[in-house]
């Protein structure tokens, strides 16, 4: 009994010292396995593995990934972790990973958690079996501070989509234009209560303050809240003039609804998920014209100025014969696997150490404009496709289009205020 | 200052309207807590089946309605009505071939229940229903000035709804053969049984009816938004807040609770916090349980209205 007992040691001593990571080697004929575990029952998560799976079609049809001269073709093992669902604890969200990371034995991870709360938590898990991670939707940018903090633990975390940073310097260029062509300087702020719409809030906040602009109020409501009443009879009271909204829950389809039947005279700019996609029109009945919208990563919006990017979303809506309804996560998915490809094939392994550094070294033209990563291993963002990623703001046309309004480069249509806006009460 | 123009006029005024609005929107979220719980309270009240597969017949019953509208392109009111019997109908299956063999042991007949609605859910789910296109159309687009506050069309008519679906009810029970029936087996099963009354056929009705009232709930709430897979969770944690403070199986109850957490969300959001809005049911659930654990109006714990 006591030499069982002894063994159980001995084999739980080489576990915790030598953790189960990616296998570094791989034979002729196998597959490179990538993993996305996320929460795939939400549209981003959902849309982001068919745009991974596009990508792995495409190179597996060119014969897959080169490494020191065999061809490896790429295998996707997908697993629903829900931590984006109202009331799903982060440790549900670990195990899913965790059990994708042991099982199935992928070599890398693409789009990764939902929410920021669980990107936190999964980087140590990450770091213990050093696997690498292109993340795609959670947004904090407190993952990078941990990484610049400690670089060798928590190398293997990359992002290619834009963080609460990125998205408060579109937020502050689109107001900038706001204030300059409408006089705008009263703002009402509504925001889903999680970490990155949280902090994407705060960025804004104190970018209102410094500029001038009066912040009139807000309200941060939870995950799954359907009435939002309060938060827009405290913004018509307050007469303000924008009505800043950050939302990536299906009920705050109700939000965009209300706003329009209480008749708040602000205009509506930020990021409500369901409004972003071409659908958004419809599900709307047709009542959204002036809105804005961000679209996170360029791609998910196609943009005549940038063929890649138009590219990627008609041949997305081709393969899958709907269109692109995320204005999140799809795009720099697809761009992941590409990124992956070419370091895999820089490195010439799928050793884990070898496969970051070739990772971290990535510069490529792609549909979201150019990708590059920082000290952060995040991809930088800006508003110049030749040296960075874009993101952009679209405004809702009366007749049902989506017009790209910033940055200026991309500018399909210059931002207009409709007229009850303007004049409220005529 | 302090005329018309002043500071002190427009902090009055603008409290006004704040107050104005909040007793709008929140008797309007009152009559929505009522109708989420007006099925699931029937069907506990008659048969004494918590049925947790509420909240999945609500959602079944949205997208049954938007796959006809969309796919079959049926008319809308013949959509909703269809829907609303197919849900009733999901729902005396879910007794008749589930239930029934449980029945009498609550702890197997919620996990049943319970079970039955995560496998609806995530079936929905499965199949992909999930996106911004899963909306229903509301009845009467627009919105009409009350005062100073702007409402839409579609939660007037839920208010006008729930009226008449309470009225209804009332009528129900009191005045047709199965109703009279509902109320014998509500009051004590065993005595409804030897007056000839069928127990398994009622509870089947029971949970039937129950589950059409959930089907009405959502065609008349959901438009306001979109139907998605979360709101069946939501929708069954609304309807347990307001039957468990009401007292389980007591509409009066059901009705009351209603109000009282309906106007404590809506104040609650707009003077102290929206993220607190979310609490105030389970708030409630939790005082409830401490000062009256049988629900303001509720009896099933009483012994002595028992004898």
């Amino acid at each position: 009994m006591k030499r069982v007992g002894f063994l159980c040691f001995v084999l739980l001593a080489f576990l915790i010292c030598f953790p189960i990571g990616s296998q570094a080697q791989l034979k002729a004929g196998d597959p490179v396995i990538i993993g996305v575990p996320t929460y795939l029952g939400s549209i981003e998560g959902g849309e982001s593995l068919k745009a991974v799976q596009m990508a792995a079609d495409e190179i597996n049809a060119k014969g897959g990934i080169t490494i020191k001269g065999a061809k490896h073709l790429i295998k996707i093992e997908a697993s629903e972790i829900r931590d984006g669902a109202p009331g799903v604890p982060v440790p549900e969200a670990l195990l899913g990973i965790e059990k994708i990371i042991l099982d199935k034995k992928v070599h890398a991870i693409v789009v990764g958690p939902f929410r920021s709360e669980a990107l936190l938590a999964t980087m140590d898990l990450l770091a213990k079996y050093k696997v690498p991670m292109l993340g795609t939707i959670a947004m904090t940018p407190v993952s990078e501070a941990k990484i610049i903090e400690n670089p060798e633990k928590y190398k293997y975390v990359f992002r290619t989509c834009l963080t609460a940073r990125y998205f408060v310097n579109l937020l502050t260029g689109v107001m900038t234009q706001l204030n300059k062509e409408f006089g705008f300087k009263k703002a009402y702020l509504m925001n889903q209560d999680v970490l990155w719409a949280r902090g994407t809030v705060a960025g804004l906040k104190t970018w209102y303050e410094k500029s001038g602009w009066e912040v009139t109020g807000g309200d941060e409501y939870p995950t799954g809240a359907s009435d939002f009443s309060s938060g827009l009879m405290k913004a018509k009271a307050k007469e303000a003039q924008l009505l800043f909204t950050c939302f990536d829950m299906s009920q705050s389809g109700i939000l965009v609804k209300q706003y329009k039947s209480m008749k708040v005279p602000a205009l509506m700019a930020g990021f409500i998920s369901p409004m972003a996609g071409e659908v958004g029109w419809k599900t709307f009945d047709g009542q959204i014209g002036g809105v804005l919208n961000a679209i996170f990563e360029l791609g998910n919006i196609p943009s005549d100025k940038h063929p890649p990017a138009k590219a990627f979303y008609d041949a997305y809506k081709k393969k899958y014969k709907d269109p692109l309804q995320s204005g999140h996560g799809p795009a720099p998915a697809y761009e992941s696997v590409y990124v992956l490809k070419e370091a895999i094939e820089r490195a010439g392994t799928i050793e884990p150490d070898a496969l970051v550094a070739a990772i971290k070294q990535t510069d490529r033209q792609g549909v979201m404009g150019r990708v590059k990563f920082d000290k952060g291993n995040q991809v930088v963002y800006g508003t110049d496709l030749s040296k960075e990623a874009v993101a952009v703001m679209f405004q809702w046309s009366e007749a049902g289009e989506r017009r790209i309004v910033y940055p200026s480069a991309l500018a399909e249509k210059k931002i207009w205020a409709p007229e009850w806006v303007l004049k409220p009460g005529k | 200052m302090g005329g018309q123009d002043g500071l002190p006029y427009f902090i009055f005024h603008t409290n006004g309207i704040m107050l104005q609005g909040t007793l709008i929107y929140g008797f309007v979220n009152s009559v929505i807590l009522a109708l989420l719980a007006l099925g699931f309270n029937l069907t506990f009240g008659i048969s004494g089946v918590a049925n947790f597969a509420y909240g999945a017949l609500y959602i079944l019953s949205a997208y049954t309605a938007w796959m006809l509208l969309t796919w079959l392109k049926f008319n809308y009111f013949l959509s909703i009505v269809l829907a609303v019997l197919f849900t009733s109908f999901v729902g005396g299956l879910i007794y008749r071939f589930i239930l029934l063999r449980v029945r009498g042991m609550p702890i197997s007949e919620v996990i049943a229940s319970f079970g039955i609605g995560l496998a609806i859910l995530e079936f929905f789910r499965f199949l992909g229903f999930v996106g911004s296109e899963y909306t229903l159309p509301v009845f009467i687009d627009g919105s009409v000035s009350l005062g100073e506050t702007y409402i839409d069309i579609q939660r007037l008519l839920i208010v006008g709804i729930g009226v008449v679906l309470v009225f209804f009810l009332w009528l129900f029970t009191h005045y047709t053969k199965t109703g009279l029936a509902f109320r014998g087996m509500a009051q004590e099963e065993r005595t409804a049984l030897v007056l000839g009354i069928n127990s398994d056929k009622m509870a089947t009705f029971s949970l039937a009816f129950g589950s059409g009232l959930a089907g009405v709930a959502a065609i008349t709430i959901l438009p306001l938004g979109q139907v998605a897979i979360e709101g069946g969770y939501s929708a069954l944690l609304n309807a347990l807040a307001v039957c468990i403070v009401g007292g389980l199986g007591s509409t009066g109850g059901v009705l009351v609770a209603s109000v009282l957490i309906g106007f404590a969300q809506t104040f609650t959001a707009t003077y102290i916090g929206s993220h607190w809005m979310m609490i105030v049911s389970l708030v409630a659930i939790l005082v409830i349980l401490v000062v009256k654990p049988s629900g303001l109006f509720g009896k099933q714990k009483e012994l002595e209205e028992r004898i």
